[in-house]
């Protein structure tokens, strides 16, 4: 595995049982390399939560994982060759071993996630009692005074009970204590969605900072695609529970490919030049329920052919570098022809290319 | 009810509803200050602003900056310490309760459908029931509700009447929202905060949807956002709010492309901006704390540009440009901003009405 820290094969996972059963996340294959930023972009229903808690093991019922493994290489052991363990398959022992100290998660909303009854330093003093019982009381102390420190907050916050800090200082003592073990791997639930934008832009350029420090391979979840180009290594576009498009983050910014993502990259008003009226996407995000037949896209696609109402296109590689798609206008089948706005090749500034309208591709 | 009496009274640019020197203070208690200490927090200072049919006008600010409870004292819900509410060239007393012929005239959409919805009704239900609070006779609810619903395109609307809040999606419920405030058929409409929750795809779908019912039906609306970039994309008119004052405020996007305050340069600066990621001046730790000061400027704990007159005196509204004006020292060489002797005037007409 060397280079991959996180291998996900073939992942599905089920709401519910039997007849009833709604699958959120079907046969996603993915992985992470060591030191990288993962970016998963994807509307509520898409599924990216439910993939890495069910990766973590954190999914509750209903929840189940339908199939899959998820490998997580713990890093050389004592003989010198990596230690990988399926994260799908481990017992509980063997979780409590690696979560916080190898992969630690950030969730969506530090209000709920933080004890509200116990002081912030408690609630570090737990997580360090727990973990690492060799640490006397002093090294606890000075340990989370040195986390505090590295997201910006003064040691007099330890007393200071979670309603008593703003939204942007919640999620910072959640990320302090997501890094109070020094974790390889962090993942990160819509870290930012409930915070300004002020106090995003500076969580971001902490994580970044923090991340040029220590190292660690970060999962990035958020539905804001214009953060992850900024953030992100690569990123992979989650719709109705599958991986529709994956590339690098730039690529897939300058050149997207699935028109799920041209279409998402369309829908954020620009703060420069002209203002004209953009379209959107037409439609709404489908009801996992009811998935339509065929690409779960083709109801909303301005470029759908008779194809995408029958067969439901997998996620194939295209020649360009890492890149892959779920789409049968990029099958290359004969007399398929690919627009130019999902074509474009090279760098530089994107030109604005309006999506068409629903209905006026024939 | 339904039908518009005097079409020439809904023309564009008619002046709806105006706040004047709008203040809303909140008195707390704050723990540790002593038995009683009271604490007065400036929710909303000295707000002015006019609505005008066919216009949109954006307040953004972040929470906290008091843009919701203005949305609240327009719509009459939250009483104002001072100042005052005029709806079309009629002042209301300060006192009086809500009455159902204001909020005819006056609508407030919430940021969250799914709470604003009655969960074990029908949308019949929901829309019918303001049609008969206003008046409407009970045989023709269901074509006012069904004309509503496809007015803000939830097509074919028997489709939509027999569902459920919870069998819609974010959009389509946020949709319902709109057309039930609009169903009576109101002047002013008051979104706060109308796409924030809703998915990034379908954000755009209620934004063209307010702006069209801007340009064609000449509504009067105000658009509350955190996202300086939608109100960017759909405002005639741009307020920027901190801590309870107006501190930048320009006819068209100016502000937007030209921002004069140290506030509102840190807005736009914060945005993620894919298209040149190294432009971006990370704000820094001072800066993102949001600290209000008591005395002098309420920015000057977190501006870049602090001068000591900031500390000490606080900032009048100056005029920056043409109908562009900004509460900040930095710009004492211009002429001050009155809101009663200097307003400015809107394009295309002349004065407007005094009160």
């Amino acid at each position: 595995m060397g280079q991959r820290i996180l291998d996900i094969r073939n992942f599905s996972v089920d709401y519910g049982w039997g007849e009833s059963a709604v699958r959120a996340v079907n046969n996603v294959n993915l992985h992470l390399n060591r030191s990288k930023v993962l970016g998963i972009a994807g509307e509520s229903g898409s599924g990216k939560s439910t993939l890495v808690y069910g990766v973590t093991r954190l999914l509750r019922a209903p929840g189940v994982i339908a199939s899959g493994e998820a490998l997580f290489d713990l890093g050389p052991s004592e003989e010198g060759a990596d230690t990988i363990i399926d994260l799908v398959t481990a017992s509980e022992k063997e979780l409590r071993r690696v979560r916080w100290s190898n992969i630690s998660v950030v969730i969506q909303s530090a209000l709920s996630a933080l004890n509200p009854v116990l002081r912030v330093g408690t609630q570090f003093e737990q997580v360090l009692k727990t973990h690492r019982r060799d640490m006397n009381k002093a090294d606890r102390r000075a340990r989370i005074i040195e986390l505090l420190a590295l997201v910006g907050l003064n040691e007099d916050r330890l007393r200071r009970y979670p309603h008593e800090l703003s939204g942007g200082q919640r999620q910072r003592v959640m990320i302090a204590l997501a890094l109070a073990l020094d974790p390889q791997l962090v993942i990160m639930d819509e870290p930012t969605t409930a915070l300004d934008v002020v106090t995003q832009r500076e969580i971001v350029n902490e994580l970044a900072q923090l991340r040029a420090r220590f190292g660690f391979s970060m999962i990035f979840i958020t539905h804001d695609l214009s953060l992850l180009v900024e953030l992100a290594d690569e990123i992979v576009v989650m719709y109705a529970g599958e991986i529709v498009e994956r590339a690098s983050a730039q690529a897939l910014y300058d050149t997207p490919r699935h028109p799920y993502t041209l279409g998402l990259l369309n829908s954020f008003p620009p703060m420069h030049g002209a203002r004209t009226e953009l379209t959107g996407i037409p439609g709404s995000p489908p009801d996992l329920n009811q998935l339509p037949t065929g690409c779960n896209f083709h109801p909303r696609c301005p470029y759908a052919m008779e194809r995408c109402l029958k067969e439901s296109p997998s996620l194939v590689e295209l020649g360009e570098e890492g890149r892959s798609v779920a789409c049968w206008l990029h099958s290359g089948d004969e007399g398929v022809v690919v627009p130019v706005e999902l074509s474009r090749t090279g760098k530089g500034k994107r030109e604005p290319a309006p999506m068409p309208v629903k209905g006026d591709v024939s | 009810m339904s039908e518009v009496t005097d079409v020439s009274e809904v023309i564009s640019g008619t002046v709806q509803l105006q706040a004047r020197h709008l203040t809303r203070h909140f008195v707390t208690r704050t723990p540790g200050r002593g038995f009683n200490a009271k604490h007065i927090v400036r929710a909303v200072d000295d707000v002015s602003l006019d609505l005008v049919a066919g216009q949109v006008v954006a307040v953004v600010g972040e929470s906290g900056s008091g843009k919701s409870v203005l949305a609240r004292m327009l719509a009459r819900i939250v009483r104002p310490t001072s100042g005052d509410v005029i709806l079309r060239g009629k002042s209301i007393p300060r006192k009086a309760r809500r009455s159902l012929a204001y909020a005819s005239q006056v609508q407030l959409v919430l940021q969250d459908p799914f709470a604003s919805m009655n969960p074990v009704h029908k949308m019949r239900h929901n829309l019918v029931r303001p049609l008969l609070i206003h008046g409407a006779k009970r045989q023709d609810v269901e074509a006012l509700a069904e004309a509503a619903l496809t007015r803000v395109s939830l097509e074919p609307p028997s489709r939509f009447l027999d569902r459920y809040p919870h069998e819609l999606s974010g959009g389509q419920l946020q949709r319902v929202s709109i057309a039930r405030a609009l169903c009576i058929e109101p002047r002013v409409l008051l979104a706060d905060e109308p796409i924030s929750m809703l998915d990034v795809s379908v954000r755009l779908g209620v934004l063209n949807l307010l702006r069209g019912l801007c340009d064609n039906e000449h509504l009067a609306i105000l658009y509350i956002t955190h996202d300086i970039a939608s109100a960017r994309y759909i405002a005639d008119e741009v307020i920027v709010m901190y801590a309870g004052q107006v501190v930048e405020h320009s006819r068209g996007t100016v502000l937007v492309d030209e921002p004069t305050h140290p506030y509102t340069q840190l807005l736009i600066a914060s945005v993620p901006n894919p298209d040149d990621p190294t432009s971006v001046g990370p704000p820094t730790a001072e800066q993102a704390q949001v600290i209000i000061a008591e005395q002098g400027c309420r920015f000057s704990p977190r501006c870049p540009f602090v001068m000591d007159r900031c500390r000490v005196e606080e900032p009048p509204q100056f005029i920056v440009g043409e109908n562009h004006t900004a509460r900040c020292w930095l710009h004492a060489d211009k002429p001050q901003f009155e809101v009663e002797v200097a307003l400015p005037q809107r394009r295309g007409e002349g004065e407007i009405t005094k009160t």
